[in-house]
């Protein structure tokens, strides 16, 4: 009797001991299942470069988004992160970095950190990421992310139009915050034989998506992949 | 009831419903795009529809009842006036997502319904007034006369006050007619005291304007005032557009700046009209890199060739062609700019040193005009690339009329070019290409109407990453020009799609999916037929457009619609051709809405015994709401060419056509019932006249000062517009004699019309172009006439 009692007392305190655990399990379960599927709709939307996704299947997005938006990290969306930007829309994301053809080891340089998600997909692969941020807060609050979560990324809060000279050259230059030129600078710090993709146009509405390839004489060549949509997600529009 | 007192509160609460209206237009043009000015035109038709519907279902008419409707009505107006734009700025809705996003439908609609408020409750006023009068035309020209009262102040309002502090000025005329309409019916102190009140209110909001705009975050003065230390430094407003200064290091603007520019961007001071990018302005006045910068821009090519002598920008907006004309040493330039406060924007210290040195002469005013009447002639003249990429990538523009990138517009350029003179075009390259074809199929059409023999010689069509830049030059260009060109283009990784004596693609720098400016050029220089046959194959609308169909802009054909949603490239569609999409979607939403408050009516009328002559009334007064709305639509379009700016056209068609619809109205008591038909029939000639002639006219006025133009296009319009203003009141004594329900009945079905006709109109003109709109309204009218035949109050005695 004194056994089943002790197995009455026992019983429950595991069990209250071991639901915040299996709760974060679950939660576990559940966005590894989410990004599982994120991942598969961006291969059924035609990215095929296997780096790419499997770095996009391991980097938990829900971790770079607010903490009132991880239900929604895995959709195929941009979403918001304040001070009037978002995280691109995870196709977006595995577009782009396919476009870089990444490779362990390549020096790669960012324009717009934002959340950090696009340079810690990077540094998935084992690039060497450079990363600029123009929002102080953003930087920082990416920093500490990257950090935290165990990515090798450096990174600095200035304005990305200069690009990075002190550690130019660069074999790729991925911007991912939307401009209305190609700024020279970041043409001129990509080695020959780089990349560099780029959004041209507004912040949100459409974009041209552009490919730039500086051959290995050193000669430009542009390419015009695709219009993209970025749209706001912010309250209150009218 | 003291007739004047009547009169004057019906010419109150309409000039504060057609104020409120123009407002409306303004402030969607400023918080989100051009083309949901059609959705404040059939919010306030649906308002009227409402109105004719409500008292047609309401049967309870007695003379009491009726003046205490009039009196509470017009109160209202006034309390809906001050309250509408609070609850509005309350509902949260992204119109852009509208495909996408279902729950967008009910948050839009919510905002057409509160919107339509105030035009509902104005229109219940006129409607109750109407019932009681025993001149119902004199009571209708009240509520035309008060209108063109309303465009008058509003307009010259707009030029004092920012368009959401004028926002108040709507409802202190709706409480100044609450406040004639209780003198109408009492003259006991107690009683003056709720208009009073409003009154009070509304002079307050007025003076103290509580409401802000909210710009869509896809404009770019948002985007660009996130950007960090952003600071705005001038803000101005007039009738032609809110102008906003904003500084800020992150900004930079170089349209198709060369990769291989080696310098800096200098820092610069962004400028926005209605939200939208507009241009920069150097921040520094003395910044010597900024000649090297403006060098390494598409737009420099022309000057390759060699230092013109004489050169005219048009539309200089924030002044960078201008100012990339004087980097260039050029001795002579004019500047044309319709915007004052731009001008006064780009002024900067090289451009007012440029001004006393007799180099630099600015024009203010419409580019179109100036051409017509200027005997000079240059040796360049640019249009320089408007805005920034994004919004031309998304199509907003698509419904707005630009007639300065119509054949005609084009032809006109190269009439005032010298002997070697060059017509230099840029253009952003969005894709799928379209602009850019389109502007080389136009130049190509110009060319050959103008100096058919230069075709072969006469194009050259460059292209940087972003941009393209087309040279037209009727005298051709020489061997040396085009090596000048090539070399230039080249240094700068720009490539030239097109030249005389290309045979083949030449991409070296910029690469598309398919060389289309090469195939195009080659297409429009081989012919007619050829360029036309491959305007046809193209996916998109590409083929040149001209004054009788200004929208440039405007890419997506409406039948080819499904195919292209169905191919690979259709998921571009919703940002290839936003415009004409909301444009569609405000037509359901027009079609759904007032459908459904026309059909309730009818079942309630048909029950209660009212529905043996509601089929004629409702062809009558449907078939006239329809022509005046196109009528006066046609006549905006036609006269924004005239004017220069829509702003202009659409005050004066309105003030004009309403003032005049009024004396109509008027005048209608004196026109005996029988002639009916034939005012109706008049109406049709003087349209179709108008739709044959009017285009005419208005190409042949332009040369004159903007105070004539005004003039004469009053003039042009005024005897339709006089005759506009009969068939309602002749139709009510004719056709909806048969007690109130009849008069209500009348408004519903013109109501609905009119509804409707707003978005359709617009779609019509986009797709057939304005003369078109006109034969519409005659065919309108002369449906009216039809209507009449038979009907034993209009047969002769």
């Amino acid at each position: 009797m004194s056994l089943s009692l002790r197995h009455l007392l026992i019983g429950p305190t595991i069990l209250i001991w071991a639901m915040p655990l299996q709760g974060q399990d679950r939660a576990t379960a559940l966005n590894q299942e989410r990004r599982q599927s994120m991942v598969d709709l961006i291969e059924r939307r035609g990215v095929t470069d296997s780096v790419t996704l499997a770095a996009m299947r391991v980097v938990p997005r829900h971790d770079f988004v607010p903490a009132n938006q991880a239900d929604r990290a895995y959709g195929d969306h941009p979403l918001p992160i304040g001070h009037g930007q978002t995280i691109s829309q995870p196709y977006i994301v595995a577009y782009m970095t396919e476009i870089l053809e990444p490779q362990p080891g390549m020096k790669v340089l960012e324009i717009g950190t934002g959340s950090g998600y696009q340079a810690a997909v990077l540094a998935e692969i084992g690039c060497d990421v450079h990363t600029i941020e123009i929002f102080e807060v953003l930087a920082t609050s990416a920093r500490r992310r990257l950090d935290r979560l165990g990515f090798p990324v450096t990174s600095r809060h200035a304005d990305g139009h200069f690009g990075w000279p002190e550690v130019a050259p660069f074999d790729a230059v991925i911007v991912t915050a939307a401009a209305g030129f190609i700024p020279p600078a970041l043409v001129q710090q990509l080695k020959p034989g780089g990349r560099m993709v780029i959004p041209v146009g507004s912040v949100y509405g459409v974009q041209n998506l552009i490919l730039i390839e500086k051959d290995a004489e050193g000669t430009i060549k542009t390419r015009n992949l695709l219009p993209v949509r970025f749209v706001p997600m912010l309250s209150g529009i009218r | 009831m003291p007739q004047p007192a009547r009169s004057l509160a019906i010419t109150f609460i309409s000039a504060a419903t057609l104020s409120f209206e123009i407002l409306l237009v303004r402030i969607f043009a400023i918080e989100h795009f051009y083309h949901f000015a059609y959705m404040s035109v059939g919010v306030a038709m649906l308002g009227f529809g409402v109105a004719g519907t409500g008292l047609a279902v309401w049967s309870r008419f007695n003379p009491t009842s009726t003046q205490r409707l009039f009196v509470w009505s017009s109160g209202l107006t006034a309390v809906a006036l001050i309250l509408t734009p609070a609850f509005v700025h309350e509902i949260s809705v992204d119109p852009t997502q509208l495909l996408w996003d279902p729950g967008q439908w009910p948050a839009l609609g919510l905002m057409y319904l509160l919107l339509a408020l105030p035009f509902c409750l104005g229109a219940l006023t006129v409607l109750s007034a109407l019932t009681m009068a025993e001149r119902p035309g004199y009571t209708y020209g009240a509520a035309f006369l008060g209108p063109g009262l309303g465009a008058t102040v509003c307009i010259a309002s707009l030029w004092l006050i920012t368009p959401e502090s004028a926002l108040a000025l709507p409802a202190v005329l709706a409480a100044l007619g609450f406040m004639m309409a209780v003198m109408a019916g009492t003259t006991t102190r107690s009683a003056m005291a709720p208009p009073g009140i409003t009154i009070a209110v509304s002079v307050l909001i007025l003076l103290t304007a509580p409401w802000q705009l909210t710009v869509s975050p896809y404009k770019a003065l948002p985007q660009v005032e996130a950007y960090p230390a952003a600071q705005r430094m001038m803000e101005r407003s007039s009738p032609l557009g809110w102008t906003v200064a904003v500084e800020t290091p992150a900004f930079r603007f170089a349209p198709g700046l060369s990769l291989a520019f080696g310098g800096t961007v200098p820092s610069q001071t962004a400028v926005f009209v209605d939200g939208a990018l507009a241009g920069a302005v150097p921040s520094s006045p003395h910044n010597p890199a900024e000649s090297e910068f403006l060098n390494w821009l598409p737009t420099s090519l022309p000057y390759a060739m060699g230092l013109p002598q004489h050169v005219l920008v048009v539309g200089s907006a924030a002044g960078t062609e201008t100012r990339n004309a004087l980097a260039h040493a050029v001795p002579r330039i004019t500047a044309i700019e319709l915007n004052p406060d731009l001008v006064a924007l780009s002024r900067t210290d090289a451009l007012v040193r440029a001004e006393r040195e007799g180099r630099l002469d600015w024009v203010i005013g419409d580019a179109r005009s100036y051409l017509s009447r200027t005997r000079r002639t240059f040796d360049l003249i640019v249009l320089p690339p408007a805005g920034s990429f994004g919004t031309s990538a998304a199509g907003v523009h698509g419904l707005a009329e630009d007639f300065l990138h119509t054949s005609d517009a084009y032809s006109q350029y190269l009439r005032r070019l010298s002997s070697t003179g060059t017509l230099a075009i840029t253009r952003w390259t969005s894709l799928p290409l379209r602009q850019t074809i389109r502007v080389i199929l136009t130049a190509v059409e110009a060319l050959r109407r103008v100096e058919p023999q230069a075709v072969e010689n006469g194009l050259v069509v460059a292209r940087s990453w972003g941009t393209a830049t087309v040279l037209v030059k009727p005298a051709g260009f020489t061997v040396g020009e085009i090596e000048r060109l090539r070399d230039w283009a080249g240094e700068r990784l720009f490539d030239l799609d097109w030249h005389p004596g290309l045979n083949d693609p030449a991409t070296k720098y910029n690469y598309l999916e398919e060389p289309t400016p090469y195939l195009a050029a080659a297409a429009a220089v081989r012919g007619k037929a050829t360029s036309e046959l491959f305007a046809a194959s193209y996916s998109f609308d590409v083929a040149p457009v001209g004054d009788a169909q200004p929208y440039p802009h405007h890419f997506l054909r409406l039948g080819s619609l499904a195919s292209l949603l169905g191919s690979d490239r259709g998921s571009w569609l919703p940002f290839a051709e936003w415009g004409q999409i909301a444009l569609v979607a405000t037509l359901a939403q027009s079609v759904l809405l007032a459908a459904l408050l026309m059909l309730l009516p009818a079942a309630f009328t048909f029950r209660s015994g009212h529905g043996g002559g509601w089929i004629r009334l409702s062809l009558y007064f449907g078939a006239i709401g329809l022509a005046y709305l196109s009528a006066e639509i046609a006549a905006i379009q036609q006269l924004s060419l005239l004017l220069g700016h829509p702003v202009y056209a659409v005050s004066l068609v309105l003030t004009a056509v309403l003032v005049c619809s009024g004396f109509g109205s008027i005048y209608s008591d004196r026109v005996a019932v029988p002639n009916t038909g034939k005012t109706n029939l008049a109406l049709m000639v003087l349209l179709a006249a108008l739709g044959l002639g009017l285009l005419n006219v208005v190409h042949l006025l332009q040369p004159f000062p903007l105070a004539v133009r005004m003039v004469a296009a009053g003039v042009a319009i005024a005897p339709a517009a006089f005759l506009m203003g009969l068939p309602f009141p002749l139709g009510l004594r004719s056709l909806a004699d048969d007690g109130r329900s009849g008069i209500a009945w009348a408004w519903a079905a013109n109501g609905f019309a009119a509804a409707v006709a707003a978005p359709l109109a617009a779609l019509i003109a986009l797709e057939l172009g304005s003369p078109m709109l006109f034969f519409i309204a005659a065919a309108g009218y002369g449906t009216a006439a039809l209507a009449t035949r038979g009907n034993p109050a209009t047969r002769e005695a």
